[in-house]
């Protein structure tokens, strides 16, 4: 087990280890150069997490579990999607929505979401069809 | 590269071998398009590809302020 040491603007000297790595072959849109990120948990209770870029310290993105905030969110993905990760078995996807921090409201991004297979570590941002879904759906608070 | 072609409904045009696209239906100014093409081409629409990239920018933090995790939402208890 080996760790890198990443000098994150988000979060300060950070230590990463290796199984906590996830990789986007074609990165997330928009950021198709970077490939490997982080998963780092931002919030005790585990519904948040950074996504910080192993290659770029200033690159980072929040991301949160969609299913406590949103429990009509369950996307069909695609087998052009599964694919490229390796995901065959639903029990190894997980989910996981890009999330904006404005001044006033905190959204998530549900029409691109991020799918990760937990067991090849492979994530991929896919680009939903469901008109009603949008890329700033308010999370509120319970 | 810019090309550009004219099309009848049921004509298509083929990209590099195995992606062929066909014009199904016309009305007015929308156009119904067929794309056949392998699992692993991405088609979409580009005006949510654009949303997203868009989306995306605005949630990667660099630069600015850190975020204030504190401040997060937590979701209602069961």
């Amino acid at each position: 087990m080996s760790t890198v040491m990443i000098d994150s603007d988000q979060l300060g000297a950070t230590e990463i280890d290796d199984s906590s790595i996830i990789e986007f072959h074609d990165g997330i849109i928009g950021f198709p150069e970077f490939r490997r990120f982080a998963m780092i948990a931002a919030d005790e209770a585990g519904f948040y997490t950074w996504l910080q870029s192993v290659d770029e310290p200033s690159l980072s993105f929040l991301a949160v579990v969609p299913a406590p905030f949103f429990p009509e969110f369950a996307p069909t993905i695609r087998d052009e999607d599964c694919g490229p990760i390796g995901l065959v078995d639903p029990e190894d996807a997980q989910l996981l929505c890009l999330v904006t921090v404005a001044d006033d409201a905190v959204t998530a991004n549900l029409l691109g979401p991020i799918v990760l297979n937990v067991r090849t570590r492979l994530a991929r941002q896919v680009v939903l069809t469901d008109a009603d879904l949008t890329t700033r759906a308010p999370i509120v608070p319970g | 590269m810019v090309l550009i072609l004219s099309r009848r409904t049921n004509q298509s045009i083929i990209i590099n071998d195995n992606i062929v696209v066909t014009v199904l239906e016309m009305s007015g100014d929308q156009v119904r398009l067929g794309i056949k093409a392998p699992r692993e081409v991405k088609v979409h629409r580009e005006e949510v590809q654009r949303e997203i990239l868009e989306e995306n920018l605005a949630a990667a933090s660099g630069t600015d302020a850190p975020v204030d995790v504190s401040r997060l939402p937590t979701p209602p208890t069961a």
